[in-house]
């Protein structure tokens, strides 16, 4: 039966388009120049969908932005920054109250396990199985979520000019051989997706990362001016997915004034062995109680220092 | 190797391989196009690792078995499993061209994860530990995947020969 499979299988990739066709189409994507100077709202609205992360941020500062009609309720907005092959790299539940003064926002290690299995290949599978696993483990309604190509930092931080974070020591990743300096310093391109990305080398592996993911969204949102709003929302509009009922738009309307970003890290005890990989348990009441207090602005340990 | 090198040297394959996952050329074509060009934005990268193939053809596996692709990938099999359904009574067994058809329409009804293992094995010719790469699994997933595989199509090859009282 095995030679009948080959067969089958071979006939079937025989079908395949001519690949000059496609050779032609990746050319002219090649040559596609980057959209221009056009900073509608349909823009802005997308970049409002890079929500959080940079978000905030570009509309406040953007004259185009609509002018504040009330925003009615807090929302929470899951975060989400995906690998090339489209697993979870990062994770942030973020709260924008109605008035957008404030975001609080907890990173969720992308290693926890919810119900024996890892979280971070759930989004790839289905957004809902993401979304329903992190509010029963957080107890939180997630009301929204935005997807990003962690990829696509590189070029946001390199729009920006760079994003400034600071570093306890010096740190050298053994996977891509990226070293970074102790002390306050600048990232840009590839360096700053190297930063982003360093798990292995580091005191506390996932957990540092989502420290460095913290330092790097708030540098971030420390760097978007007036005029580099445009270009930002232009790397953003091509990175960021988000689910379908979303009005962002809508959303982008509560964000006028100045506002401060407050981090925490969901806790989490050692990492544990299962049939489905290692991964972080999580004690359900400690971590709703825990998000609870974050979301509601309760706890104060939130600025973003030196990080390992 | 560069991005333009490994193009010419592996787009034909990637869309055979695409093509074999899918069952649906323009759905593997619009894959493969759009993996290629996220591969490049970042081929420095893809390019230091120990198997740049590999990686690609997880990316392009990935992009099918992920939520965007299910509806389009329903439709196909929808379509199929009727092809299916008829092609036992249209096929004469002494046809080879039959046979292997028949059994394209089965394999097209396989879940999706299940064909994805299956043509790693016998269209690129790939070991448990690869697939596992590519599937991101481990390798026991990778043999009950294909277990489970081999087991279906089997019970209908069996079916088959016995209503068209042939011995294959």
């Amino acid at each position: 039966m095995n030679d009948l499979i080959r067969r089958a299988i071979a006939a079937e990739a025989e079908e395949r388009v001519d690949s000059r066709t496609v050779l032609a189409n990746l050319h002219k994507a090649k040559k596609r120049k980057p959209l221009g100077m056009i900073v509608g709202v349909a823009t802005l609205t997308v970049a409002a969908a890079a929500a959080a992360v940079i978000v905030p941020t570009t509309i406040k500062k953007t004259d185009a932005a609509p002018a504040g009609a009330p925003a009615s309720k807090a929302e929470n907005v899951l975060l989400i920054g995906t690998d090339d092959v489209g697993n979870t790299d990062a994770l942030m539940l973020a709260r924008f109250p109605a008035d957008g003064q404030a975001a609080l926002v907890v990173s969720l290690p992308r290693d926890i396990l919810v119900d024996e299995i890892r979280i971070n290949g759930l989004f790839a599978q289905d957004p809902k199985k993401l979304t329903d696993a992190v509010t029963k483990t957080t107890g939180a309604q997630v009301d929204h979520w935005a997807a990003v190509e962690m990829a696509e930092f590189g070029a946001i931080s390199q729009a920006l000019g760079g994003v400034e974070v600071c570093l306890k020591a010096a740190s050298y990743d053994p996977i891509t051989r990226a070293s970074f300096p102790a002390g306050r310093q600048t990232l840009l391109g590839d360096r700053a997706l190297a930063f982003l990305r360093q798990r292995h080398g580091l005191p506390n592996g996932d957990l540092d990362r989502a420290k460095r993911q913290q330092a790097f969204l708030v540098g971030l949102a420390s760097q978007v001016t007036k005029d580099k709003a445009a270009a930002l929302a232009r790397e953003a509009n091509r990175a960021i997915r988000v689910d379908d009922g979303w009005d962002v738009l809508e959303f982008a309307q509560r964000f006028s004034g100045a506002m401060g970003i407050s981090v925490s890290t969901l806790p989490v005890g050692e990492p544990v062995q299962r049939t489905t990989g290692y991964g972080y348990e999580v004690d359900p009441a400690q971590a709703q109680e825990f998000v609870h207090n974050a979301l509601g602005g309760q706890d104060k340990s939130g600025g973003v220092d030196c990080v390992d | 190797m560069g991005f333009d090198q490994f193009v010419a040297d592996r787009l034909d394959r990637l869309l055979g391989y695409a093509t074999a996952i899918t069952c649906d050329k323009h759905l593997a074509q619009d894959i493969v196009q759009n993996v290629l060009i996220r591969a490049q934005s970042r081929w420095e990268r893809i390019d230091k690792m120990d198997a740049p193939y590999l990686y690609v053809k997880r990316m392009v596996t990935n992009d099918y078995l992920s939520w965007r692709r299910r509806k389009a990938a329903r439709e196909i099999a929808v379509e199929r499993a009727e092809l299916a359904r008829h092609a036992p009574s249209m096929a004469d067994p002494a046809d080879a061209h039959a046979e292997r058809d028949a059994m394209r329409a089965r394999i097209a009804v396989l879940p999706r994860k299940q064909r994805a293992a299956l043509v790693l094995r016998f269209y690129e010719d790939c070991n448990d530990a690869e697939i596992a790469q590519v599937l991101g699994c481990t390798e026991s997933t990778v043999r009950s995947q294909l277990s489970r595989a081999l087991q279906t199509l089997r019970t209908h090859e069996l079916a088959r020969s016995a209503t068209l009282g042939a011995h294959s």
